[in-house]
């Protein structure tokens, strides 16, 4: 006993698959008894931008949280419009895990997501409202600023508001002061709003 | 003439803030001019005149080279045998006895892949330390395969043969006891060098990844800081599938799974807090 080389190259597996990896192959195979059968689908459909629907429908069904996982890694590589739909649908789920995936593969794809952006700022549901701007916080889009001056002015929920004040902090410039000021005035008895504008409000006139 | 660059203390706290958040490496006020002046660096190199005009690269470069070459520079690399050796530790006094533990009367190898290999300091560093510090490596058996995507590298490591900085940190009998001094290098006993397979390996290829399955332990440390958001997470993913149910992945000392995947189990060990495959997953 000790040390011991493998003799197997590279280690002592062969290819466990046995669908072909194809197009059809891998449709089936994602629907597969097997969570690594599925997992391993998944992963390779990543190939084929024409699986994002088939995704996407097994997103909505997927109870296997690894699979879950590969699947909106997927998605994201894909990218497309049917993609991105899928992803912004999540948003609504009771599935947290689910959810906060959704909202990280989003951030990936600043090009993708922004036509979607304002449609979800103004979706009915504050949570949604909220976990759009959560999105915006990773989102490398230079209209982000201009998304959340719209938030802090327009938006009637203080939670929604509060999420986009705190990242204001981050991305604001000059132009986010009068409506950083504006939020204060509307808001004046909410003590977290008062601090986190004024925070953001030091922020930006220390830039 | 122009007003030195400069970075203020609400600049300070935002970017690390931001860096956190990205990163999961926190800097504390006492690491202030560690950061400032790599930030300066940084800000020179872009020819950003003030840190406003970094942050807004930094934070909004369509294809985040920029936020990688400051990661870069914020993480000193450098390869020696027994870095951060507490994983070591934690891998002999808890990792491995865990999963002995659960193997019952399995008596196939453990399986442990150190990834990137580099230039073999470190499966070399697991070696040594087995044989050292696992008394049970005298009733198992242990494979070390380790991988790289560099095959000039791979062939260095093969050839074990080191600086006398690369060895700095190892104990003078283990010196002594594994090495042998040829000129002004330390080349390694061949009975290790015969224990420890190499082989060639991008880790965010999944075709590559897919061959290389059943392990029990993953050392990937330093490595995953330096790709981008999703390249990070298709690594992760993939790692989860090259190990068996139960394995351990030991990251570097500045990474964190959970900023990356949910799919791992954090566990804390007296040594390290390191991260497992549930022993239920598939």
């Amino acid at each position: 006993m000790g040390l011991k080389k493998s003799h197997d190259a590279p280690t002592a597996s062969e290819d466990e698959r046995r669908l072909p990896r194809d197009l059809p192959g891998l449709l089936t195979a994602l629907a597969d008894d097997d969570p690594l059968a599925r997992r391993w689908a998944a992963r390779d459909l990543a190939q084929y931008p024409e699986s994002s629907r088939a995704l996407v429908e097994r997103l909505s069904i997927e109870t296997e949280p690894s699979v879950t996982a590969v699947i909106l890694t997927s998605l994201t590589l894909i990218g497309d419009e049917i993609a991105v739909a899928g992803l912004t649908e999540c948003l609504r789920s009771e599935d947290a895990m689910l959810r906060n995936a959704a909202i990280e593969a989003m951030k990936q794809l600043p090009d993708e997501v922004a036509p979607w952006m304002g449609r979800l700022l103004e979706d009915l549901d504050p949570d949604v409202r909220i976990f759009a701007v959560d999105v915006l916080e990773s989102l490398r889009h230079p209209q982000v600023e201009d998304w959340l001056i719209r938030v802090i002015t327009q938006d009637a929920h203080v939670n929604v508001c509060a999420t986009a004040v705190d990242l204001l902090g981050e991305v604001g410039s000059e132009r986010a002061k009068p409506a950083l000021l504006a939020l204060k005035q509307r808001f004046a008895d909410e003590p977290y709003i008062q601090f986190a504008a004024d925070l953001a409000l030091k922020r930006i006139s220390a830039g | 003439m122009t007003e030195p660059r400069q970075i203020s203390d609400e600049d300070f706290q935002k970017f690390r803030e931001f860096f956190y958040r990205k990163t999961g490496i926190l800097f504390e006020d006492s690491k202030r001019y560690f950061v400032d002046k790599r930030l300066l660096d940084r800000m020179e190199a872009t020819g950003s005149e003030t840190f406003r005009a970094y942050f807004t690269t930094l934070r909004f470069q369509a294809s985040g080279e920029e936020l990688q070459s400051l990661i870069n520079a914020m993480t000193v690399n450098e390869t020696y045998f027994f870095r951060e050796e507490y994983q070591f530790e934690c891998l002999v006094k808890s990792m491995l006895e865990d999963l002995v533990a659960r193997r019952a009367t399995d008596s196939k190898p453990l399986r442990i892949w150190s990834v990137p290999s580099s230039s073999g300091e470190e499966p070399y560093g697991i070696a040594i330390y087995l044989l050292e510090h696992w008394p049970r490596i005298n009733q198992l058996d242990v494979e070390i395969i380790s991988s790289d995507i560099d095959t000039d590298i791979l062939a260095q490591a093969r050839r074990g043969r080191y600086s006398p900085r690369a060895v700095q940190h190892l104990p003078a009998p283990l010196l002594k006891k594994y090495f042998v001094r040829v000129g002004e290098f330390y080349q390694i006993d061949d009975s290790l060098r015969e224990a420890v397979q190499f082989t060639r390996a991008n880790v965010t290829d999944p075709a590559d990844m897919r061959l290389h399955r059943h392990f029990d332990v993953i050392f990937c440390r330093n490595l995953l800081i330096y790709f981008d958001d999703l390249s990070r997470k298709r690594t992760a993913e993939s790692f989860y599938d090259a190990l068996n149910p139960g394995g351990f992945i030991c990251l570097g000392h500045s990474e964190s799974m959970s900023r990356i995947s949910s799919l791992f189990q954090v566990r804390k060990f007296p040594e390290a807090i390191v991260y497992q495959k549930p022993w239920e997953a598939r």
